[in-house]
């Protein structure tokens, strides 16, 4: 850095203009003075370290995906063959072909994005709902029914689900179908409904729209919460300035606040959708008939490829293994799309959340 | 309706002040109240009757009658609490390997999100796309997904030869291990820690797709907390010469403290979920066994009951050393 300055000199070359030399440094010592000092090398190595390290990750991430990918397209000779890694050799679509007409798929993809979809938006609504209640209304037991939230979010359904079978195979609201029915114990003689003293609820989609529609589904805790933070960082003035003029509550909630929450929601919505469209507790839970194609029955083997898997048994297991990782890539198809549109949203809804644990 | 209570809380003389002041916070507890009455609702009809009937049944038996159309609870006291835990024979064994793995998990889990969600809050060239690839098994990698990787057992190290991914858990003892064992524990018994230590860094290593896959959402709870921390304290420290380690220690961690207990609350809870748990794959077995849906809900009570005390008990400890940051 000290480089040793001399005096520039002046030369005077014509009556009105002067000449002044400079000892410039030279360059190569400038660019030492520049890259090689001790902040520049630390930030040098902890830049390289940070992309190997997210690179590493990345691929272990992106990896399964590949081979799951290439593997789709092996016909039953290459798994047998062991100069074929990662580039099929036996290019085929026979795979994704017997998948999609045995395996019903077309069928499974209408009757889930109808359940996903009506799902994922119900509970979107209503969790914004919910969310904007506990943080911007000051109402006895407001802090409990918080507490409340974290409680449902907390017993895995997992834990739950004889019971919730059973709630949903013999439904009855506040034991008033059975009161109707005759099945209860005070008044016996009243029937009604002649005989009948529960409904019926499984293999319909009333299960999953009604735990939707009570904040009650898969971690709709979680989504309550976050929306609940979100609300908390929006400034009171903005309804206050909706309420002096003239509007109401849900006017307000509506044409206010669910505009302003909108890249938050999209995450909800990402995240409930996409965890229905996979799910396998609530559709095996509650539709226990075959009759319903859903999701979950795409992934089986076909029968048209039985055939090949016979004449190369040698490789049967990892073909198998191949079809099944194919009719999951099948099953994510959508969702890939989906997110390849709203990943933005996605962080940009998490961002602006403001979380805090308060 | 509002409408109207609008137009006289306008109206209203000043004489009746106090009771525009009550009316007004009646009408925001109204307010409160409906817009959250559809949890209340689902709290009281649905849920609260269906954890009472799910602990109900773990005291009971089940009895059909009228070929399936309604049923009977004969009572049975603690008799399916003590079958699963004295007669089942892999009940017990299952649950304590459980347990194990959940301790072991947890820690990994919450190391590796804050982590890569400190590196992926810093200002570089495609944080963007890294961003989009780190959330890929939040979205891609649930549910059935999850599933058919777990039965997934010899295709990936067929197609990838040593240095392959396991997507499989129960693989770490095959060929394909990334980082074997024996550099691990060289590495560590210069440092003088131990062989468990050495052996459950390199069975986290081995397991890293897994963990990757379960810490999707603790990444971005963490990222969050991580945006609500003011530029203004890092700015002040940077003059002040802090390293990016002192920084990160005196600043970053304890700020980031009160995300740490919601993760480790959520890791959890999470945890029960997973695929690759092998306490309620076994319990969903027991639940597919004709007769033996009650025992299979008392054992998910046992289990639920171990963790629930042993994460209140945690959590009231890490309660102790969080730092919640005063807002005004």
């Amino acid at each position: 850095m000290n480089n040793s300055q001399t005096e520039p000199r002046v030369k005077r070359e014509t009556k009105n203009t002067i000449k002044v030399e400079f000892d410039r440094t030279p360059f190569w010592q400038r660019m030492k003075a520049k890259f090689i000092t001790k902040n520049f090398l630390t930030k040098v190595i902890w830049t390289i370290f940070r992309y190997v390290i997210l690179i590493g990750i990345s691929y272990v991430i992106l990896f399964p995906f590949f081979t799951k990918i290439s593997s789709s397209f092996m016909g039953p000779e290459d798994f047998v063959d062991a100069t074929v890694k990662l580039i099929p050799k036996n290019f085929t679509l026979e795979t994704y072909k017997y998948i999609f007409l045995d395996n019903k798929y077309m069928q499974a993809v209408g009757n889930t994005a109808l359940l996903s979809i009506s799902a994922a938006l119900l509970q979107t609504f209503v969790c914004a709902m919910i969310g904007y209640g506990l943080a911007k209304f000051k109402f006895k037991g407001n802090k409990i029914l918080f507490l409340l939230v974290i409680f449902s979010m907390i017993i895995p359904h997992q834990t739950l689900q004889l019971s919730l079978f059973m709630k949903f195979r013999y439904f009855d609201v506040l034991g008033i179908i059975q009161l109707l029915g005759g099945g209860s114990r005070w008044f016996p003689q009243l029937n009604i409904t002649g005989g009948v003293t529960s409904i019926n609820l499984t293999n319909t989609y009333i299960p999953l729209a009604l735990l939707s529609a009570t904040g009650l589904a898969f971690k709709n805790g979680l989504y309550i919460f976050m929306m609940r933070q979100f609300y908390r960082g929006v400034p009171n003035e903005l309804e206050e300035s909706a309420y002096i003029d003239g509007s109401g509550i849900f006017k307000t909630f509506i044409k206010i606040i669910l505009p302003l929450s909108i890249p938050m929601m999209i995450t909800i919505f990402l995240f409930a959708f996409s965890w229905q469209w996979t799910d396998t507790f609530y559709t095996s839970l509650f539709f226990t008939r075959t009759s319903m194609v859903l999701m979950k029955n795409v992934i089986a083997i076909p029968e048209s490829l039985k055939e090949g898997m016979t004449k190369y048994a040698a490789g049967q297991s990892m073909y198998q293994a191949a079809i099944r990782n194919t009719c999951g890539l099948m099953i994510i198809a959508p969702l890939v799309v989906i997110y390849l549109f709203c990943q933005r949203y996605l962080i940009q809804g998490i961002e602006r959340s403001g979380m805090t644990a308060d | 309706m509002n409408k109207e209570a609008d137009v006289k809380l306008v109206q209203s003389p000043a004489k009746k002040k106090r009771r525009k002041v009550h009316s007004l916070e009646k009408k925001t507890a109204r307010g409160g109240y409906l817009f959250t009455l559809p949890f209340i609702l689902g709290f009281v009809i649905i849920y609260l009757p269906v954890v009472f009937e799910s602990f109900l049944y773990s005291v009971t038996t089940i009895e059909r009658i009228n070929a399936g159309e309604s049923y009977q609870l004969v009572w049975a006291g603690l008799a399916n609490y003590r079958e699963a835990l004295f007669s089942d024979p892999n009940y017990s064994q299952i649950l304590t390997a459980g347990l194990r793995q959940l301790v072991l998990d947890v820690p990994a889990i919450l190391i590796f999100s804050l982590f890569i969600a400190v590196l992926l809050n810093q200002k570089m060239v495609g944080r963007a796309a890294f961003r989009a690839i780190f959330f890929v098994p939040v979205i891609l990698s649930t549910g059935l997904i999850s599933q058919i990787d777990y039965s997934n057992t010899s295709l990936m190290t067929y197609m990838s030869d040593s240095e392959g991914i396991g997507t499989n858990a129960a693989q770490s003892t095959s060929v394909a291990e990334i980082v074997s064992a024996m550099d691990i524990e060289y590495l560590f018994s210069n440092m003088k820690i131990g062989g468990g230590m050495a052996k459950y860094v390199s069975s986290i290593l081995n397991n890293i797709y897994n963990i990757v896959n379960r810490s999707g959402v603790q990444m971005l709870i963490f990222l969050a907390g991580l945006q609500s921390i003011s530029p203004a304290i890092y700015e002040s420290c940077n003059v002040e010469g802090a390293s990016a380690w002192e920084t990160f220690w005196k600043i970053t961690f304890p700020m980031i403290s009160p995300m740490i207990l919601v993760n480790f609350i959520y890791t959890i809870i999470d945890a029960f979920t997973s695929s690759t748990n092998t306490v309620m794959s076994y319990i969903n077995q027991v639940y597919g066994e004709a007769g033996k849906d009650t025992l299979s809900v008392a054992m998910a009570w046992i289990y639920f009951a171990i963790v629930i005390v042993a994460v209140v008990l945690a959590a009231a400890l890490m309660s102790a050393f969080v730092f919640y940051q005063r807002r005004d």
